[in-house]
C-alpha cells in the first residue's frame, strides 16, 4: 500500500463505497411463506409409496443405511389360486430419515414404487411421532390433504 | 509472597520460574461449547493471564457419533451417505474420498465423463466451502457483511447441487464406480455461466477485506505455524500451503482427471492468518478455473457413461488400501481394510479438521483471546469431521 | 413572578419530559432504522413483518424486552448489578439537556428556544457527563460475576478513558475557532463567519468522529461487546428491562455524538452556506429539520461503518488511540490555533487548503486500482517432504 493510499484511507473508503453500491441492489433473499423456491425435479423430500406397484421384495429396507424401513408381508392365495404377497406392514420412521435416496435406487419396479421425489420439504409438525412415523396408510395418502406446491408469482 | 496455602485450582506460578506474584493466578476461561464463534461445539479450556493465552486445550467429542464403527455395519454402497455427515459443508469430497478407496479395492475405473463430473462437483464444493469459511472467518473478526455476500453465491452453488443430485447439503452425489445420475439438460451450461460471473464477486470480497487495514492488523503475524511445524503435526490444506509448501493431493498424488486440467497451487510465505486468507481466496480463483475447464470438456463431450460396470454385490478382496483427496480443508483420506466380505472390516478416516485442530494450542499460545477467535476461523474446522 | 415560574419552571420541565420521551422512543425507532439499513447494505430485507414493512417491529421488541424475565446471576453483587444500568442511562439522558436542536421558536405566543438550556460551558458539560457512563460499564462488567463480562468491562473502561483524550483535543480545536464553550454560541459563530467548522476542522472532525465511534462502542471499535469474542461483553448477564437500558443508552450516546458533531462541525441547525444569499430558498426547510437531517446522516454513517468493517483488537485499539490519534490531535490544535490568529480569514484559508488537499488526495489515491489476487505464485514442482 502506497503512502498516499495509507494517508487517504483508500481501503476504508473503498470498502464503504462497495457496501454503499450494494445498498441500491434489490434484496437477494426470498421471503419464505409468501414466495418459495420450487425444488428441482430431483429434489429428495418426503416419501411416497405406491402399494400396488410394490412387489414386497424388501430391497429398500435392506439397502437403507439406518434401517428405518420395516416391512412385513405374508402370502395369500388369490382368486386364481396363485399365491401373492400381501403387505402387513410398511413403516418408515421418517424422523430419522437422512434423505439419501438409496431405497429409491434399490427399488426394482419401473416406475419406482417408493420414491422421494415428491418435492415436499415442509415436514415440521407438532407431534413428531404422530406425523413422522409413517405406516402404509400415511405413506400412500399423506398428500391427499396437502396442497400441491404452488410458488407465488414474482412481484 | 503468601505463606498460607493457595486455594484449590491455583496455579502456583504466573511466570515460569518466579514465585507467585501477590498470589495471582491464571484465570481459567471456558471457551465454548456454546460460544458463538467456536463453529459448532468445540470447547476450549483456556488459561489466560489477563487476555493473554497461556494455554489452550481443545476438548472435542461433543458431536461424536461413532461414524467409523457405524461404517463396519454397512455394506459398501450404504457407507456413502454416512460420509456426508462428517464434513457437512463439503460432502462431495467426502463421498469422493470414500468412493476412491472402494474403487481402488474393487479395481474399478470410472469413465471419463464420470471423472469430469466428479471433479466439477468437487471444485464447486470447494468453492462453496471456502465461501462459507470466508463468511465465518470474517464474521469472527467483526465484519458481518461478507457473510451475506458470500452466501449469495453459495446459495446458487447449492441450487446447482440440488438440481444435479436432489440435495443441497448432504449430497450423497457419488457412488462407487462413478455417479448415480447423469447430468440434467442445460446444467453444465448454467454452471458455466454462473462460473464466469464468480471472479467479479471475488473482487468484491477482496475489496472489503484484502487491503482493509483493520483486517490486515487482525490477521498479519497472527498464528504463525511454520512449514516445519506443519509437517511435524501433519497439518495439511491451506494452512500448509500458506506456510510455503505446495503440497496438494490434486498435484502430488493425482486422482481422476486432475492431470489433464490446468491449475496452480497457490502458496503463501509468512504462514500467518493473512496468508491463509490469501491462499484460500487464490484457491477460490483456481477452483473457478477448474470448473470452467470441466464445463468446457463436458459441453464438448455430452455423451458417455457416468458409471462403470459395478458388481451387484461388492466384495473387495481381502487386503487394505488408502486413498485421499484434497478436501477444502486438507488431505481427507480413507483407509480401508477388507476381509473379503461385503462390509468394511475397518474403515479409518484421516480427517483434515481433526489433525489441523491440533495446531490450535500451538498457534494460540501467547496471543490474545481476540486472536483465538481469528485462529479458530483460520484453521477452518468442521466439528462434524473433528468428532465423527 | 408567574412569568419566571413559567420560564424557569414549567417550560424546562415540559422540555425535559419531551426530550426523555422522544429519546426513549427514538432509540426504539433507531433500532429499526439500523436493522433496515444494515439489511440494505447486505442485500437482504431486514424486519418487515410487524406493521407496514416492519414499521412496528420496534414496538414489538420494546414490549418483549419489558416483559422478559429479569435474571440476576446467582453470585452477582445484586445492588451493583441493579445500579449499573442506571449509571449508564442517566448520563446518557442528561446530556440531551444541552443539545441545541433548533433556534428560538414560538408556541402559543411563548417564545422559547428548542433546547432545554444553554449552559455556557455546554461542551465541557457534555464531555464530563458522558464520561460518567463508564462507571456503569465497569460496574456492570464487575457485578455480573462472569469472566466474559469482566473482560468486557475492563476493555471498555480502558477504551473509553483513552478515547476521551483525543476527543477532548479535537473539541479544543473547535473551541479555539469559536472562542466559546457554549454549543449555541458555536453555532452562532459559524453563522457569523459564514463557514462551517468542518472545513478548517477537517482533521479535528476525523479525530472527533473516530473517537466518538470508539466512545459509543460501535464497530470497528466494539470490543467491549465483541459478539464473536466475549458473547456480549459487559452486558452478557443482563436481560429484560435492565438490558434494554444498556441498549437505550448505546443509541442515546450515538445520537449525542452525532448531534455534537453536527453542532461543532456542520453548523447545527444552519442550512448549508448560511451566508450565501442565493441559496436562501433553502430556508423553507425549518432549522430543526436541518439539524435532524445532519444527525440522521451521522447515524447512517455509524451503521454504514458497522456494515463494512471488521473489529480492531484491544491492544491495537489502544495503540491507535495513544500513538496516532493523540499526537495528531495535538498537532491539529497547533495548526488551528495558528490559523485562528488571523480570525475568519485565517480559518477560511486553512479550510480551503485542507479541502483542496483532501479532494486531490482522494482523487489521486483512487486512480490506482485496488490490488487483487490473481495467481500468487506460479506453482512449483511438488516437493515431497522427506
Amino acid at each position: 500500500m502506497s503512502l498516499l493510499n495509507m494517508v487517504m484511507l483508500t481501503d476504508i473508503f473503498g470498502g464503504l463505497k462497495l457496501t454503499l453500491t450494494h445498498a441500491g441492489r434489490p434484496a437477494d433473499t426470498v421471503e419464505y411463506p409468501e414466495r418459495a423456491k420450487e425444488p428441482s425435479e430431483r429434489f429428495r423430500g418426503m416419501f411416497k409409496l405406491d402399494e400396488e406397484r410394490c412387489i414386497k421384495c424388501t430391497l429398500c429396507a435392506i439397502e437403507c443405511p439406518i434401517n428405518i424401513i420395516y416391512i412385513d408381508w405374508h402370502s395369500e392365495k388369490n382368486e386364481e389360486g396363485k399365491s401373492v404377497k400381501v403387505l402387513d406392514r410398511f413403516d418408515v420412521d421418517m424422523k430419522r430419515c437422512m434423505f439419501c435416496g438409496l431405497c429409491e435406487d434399490a427399488c426394482p419396479t419401473n416406475p419406482k414404487s417408493i420414491w422421494l421425489k415428491t418435492k415436499t420439504y415442509e415436514l415440521s409438525t407438532y407431534e413428531r411421532n404422530e406425523a413422522l412415523y409413517l405406516d402404509i396408510v400415511k405413506l400412500t395418502s399423506w398428500d391427499s390433504n396437502v396442497k400441491p406446491f404452488t410458488p407465488r408469482p414474482e412481484k | 509472597m503468601s505463606e498460607h496455602p493457595l486455594p484449590p485450582g491455583t496455579v502456583a506460578q504466573v511466570t515460569e520460574g518466579g514465585p507467585p506474584l501477590f498470589g495471582l493466578r491464571e484465570m481459567e476461561l471456558n471457551f465454548g461449547p456454546q460460544h458463538p464463534s467456536t463453529h459448532g461445539v468445540l470447547r476450549l479450556v483456556l488459561k489466560v493471564d489477563g487476555e493473554k493465552i497461556i494455554s489452550a486445550r481443545p476438548d472435542v467429542g461433543y458431536l461424536h457419533r461413532g461414524t467409523e464403527k457405524l461404517f463396519e455395519t454397512e455394506t459398501y454402497p450404504m457407507v456413502v451417505p454416512h460420509t456426508d455427515r462428517m464434513d457437512y459443508v463439503a460432502s462431495a469430497t467426502n463421498n469422493h474420498a470414500f468412493c476412491l478407496v472402494a474403487e481402488k479395492m474393487l479395481g474399478l475405473q470410472v469413465p471419463k465423463k464420470g471423472q469430469y463430473i466428479r471433479v466439477l462437483l468437487d471444485e464447486l464444493q470447494r468453492i462453496s466451502s471456502h465461501l462459507l469459511w470466508l463468511a465465518t472467518a470474517a464474521i469472527d473478526l467483526g465484519a458481518i457483511t461478507p457473510f451475506f455476500y458470500t452466501f449469495r453465491e453459495r446459495e446458487v452453488i447449492l441450487d446447482f447441487f440440488e438440481e444435479y443430485c436432489g440435495a443441497r447439503l448432504t449430497l450423497n452425489c457419488m457412488k462407487i464406480g462413478g455417479l448415480p445420475l447423469d447430468l440434467t439438460e442445460g446444467w453444465v451450461q448454467r454452471v458455466a455461466e454462473f462460473n464466469a460471473t464468480l471472479p467479479a464477486k471475488y473482487d468484491e470480497y477482496e475489496d472489503l477485506l484484502t487491503e482493509n487495514r483493520i483486517w490486515k492488523k487482525r490477521t498479519i503475524g497472527i498464528g504463525v505455524f511454520t512449514k516445519e511445524q506443519c509437517i511435524e503435526w501433519g497439518v495439511t490444506g491451506p494452512t500448509l500451503r500458506a506456510a510455503g509448501l505446495a503440497w496438494d493431493i490434486r498435484k502430488a498424488i493425482p486422482y481422476e482427471c486432475y492431470p489433464e486440467l490446468d491449475f496452480e497451487i497457490p502458496t503463501g510465505k509468512n504462514a500467518d492468518t493473512y496468508d491463509r486468507y490469501i491462499v484460500r481466496v487464490a484457491e477460490l480463483r483456481q477452483s473457478q478455473r477448474i470448473v470452467a475447464q470441466c464445463c468446457d470438456w463436458l459441453l464438448k463431450n455430452p455423451e458417455g457413461e457416468v458409471r462403470a460396470k459395478v458388481p451387484r454385490v461388492m466384495k473387495p478382496p481381502a487386503g487394505d488400501a488408502y486413498a485421499a483427496v484434497e478436501a477444502p480443508k486438507g488431505e481427507l483420506g480413507f483407509y480401508l481394510v477388507s476381509n473379503g466380505g461385503n462390509k468394511p472390516y475397518r474403515l479409518h478416516v484421516r480427517p483434515p479438521s481433526f489433525i489441523n485442530l491440533q495446531a490450535l494450542p500451538e498457534m494460540a499460545r501467547g496471543h490474545l483471546v481476540s486472536d483465538l477467535v481469528a485462529l479458530i476461523g483460520t484453521i477452518d474446522i468442521v466439528l462434524g469431521e473433528v468428532d465423527r | 413572578m408567574s412569568e419566571s415560574i413559567l420560564y424557569y419552571g414549567v417550560i424546562p420541565a415540559i422540555k425535559a419530559v419531551v426530550i426523555v420521551l422522544v429519546m426513549a422512543t427514538a432509540a426504539g425507532v433507531l433500532t429499526l432504522f439500523e436493522r433496515r439499513l444494515l439489511a440494505l447494505l447486505q442485500v437482504r430485507k431486514g424486519p418487515n413483518r410487524v406493521g407496514w414493512e416492519g414499521s412496528l417491529q420496534w414496538v414489538a421488541d420494546t414490549f418483549k424486552l419489558l416483559f422478559k424475565e429479569d435474571i440476576v446471576p446467582a453470585k452477582a453483587d445484586k445492588v451493583v448489578h441493579y445500579l449499573a444500568p442506571l449509571f449508564i442511562i442517566i448520563p446518557a439522558m442528561t446530556v440531551f439537556a444541552v443539545l441545541p436542536w433548533g433556534p428560538e421558536v414560538s408556541f402559543f405566543g411563548i417564545k422559547t428556544p428548542l433546547y432545554a438550556m444553554d449552559v455556557n460551558i455546554g461542551l465541557l458539560f457534555v464531555l464530563a457527563v458522558t464520561t460518567i457512563g463508564i462507571y456503569g460499564v465497569i460496574l456492570a462488567g464487575w457485578s455480573s460475576n462472569s469472566k466474559y463480562s469482566l473482560i468486557g468491562g475492563l476493555r471498555s473502561a480502558a477504551q473509553l478513558i483513552s478515547y476521551e483524550v483525543p476527543m477532548g483535543f479535537a473539541v479544543a480545536a473547535i473551541i479555539v475557532m469559536g472562542q466559546t464553550l457554549s454549543l449555541v454560541e458555536i453555532i452562532e459563530a459559524q453563522k457569523r463567519m459564514g463557514l462551517w467548522f468542518i472545513f478548517p476542522g477537517l482533521v479535528a472532525f476525523f479525530l472527533y468522529f473516530v473517537s466518538g465511534v470508539a466512545e459509543t462502542n460501535r464497530t470497528p471499535f466494539d470490543l467491549p461487546e465483541a459478539e464473536s469474542e466475549l458473547v456480549a461483553g459487559f452486558h452478557t448477564e443482563y436481560s429484560g428491562f435492565k438490558w434494554s437500558m444498556f441498549f437505550l443508552s448505546e443509541y442515546a450516546n450515538m445520537v449525542t455524538v452525532s448531534a455534537i458533531a453536527t453542532t461543532l462541525f456542520f453548523g447545527g441547525w444552519l442550512r448549508p452556506f448560511p451566508n450565501v444569499a442565493f441559496l436562501s430558498f433553502l430556508d423553507f426547510i425549518p432549522p430543526i429539520i436541518w439539524f435532524l437531517l445532519k444527525v440522521s446522516f451521522f447515524m447512517f454513517v455509524y451503521i454504514w461503518f458497522r456494515g463494512t468493517f471488521p473489529r480492531y483488537r484491544f491492544d491495537q485499539l489502544m495503540a491507535l488511540g495513544w500513538k496516532f490519534l493523540i499526537p495528531l490531535s495535538l498537532g491539529n490544535i497547533v495548526l488551528v490555533a495558528i490559523a485562528a490568529l488571523w480570525g475568519k480569514t485565517g480559518l477560511t484559508v486553512l479550510g480551503t487548503i485542507l479541502t483542496i488537499a483532501f479532494a486531490a488526495g482522494i482523487f489521486l489515491a483512487f486512480r490506482v486500482p485496488p490490488k487483487r489476487l490473481t495467481v500468487i505464485e506460479k506453482s512449483r514442482p511438488t516437493e515431497v517432504p522427506a
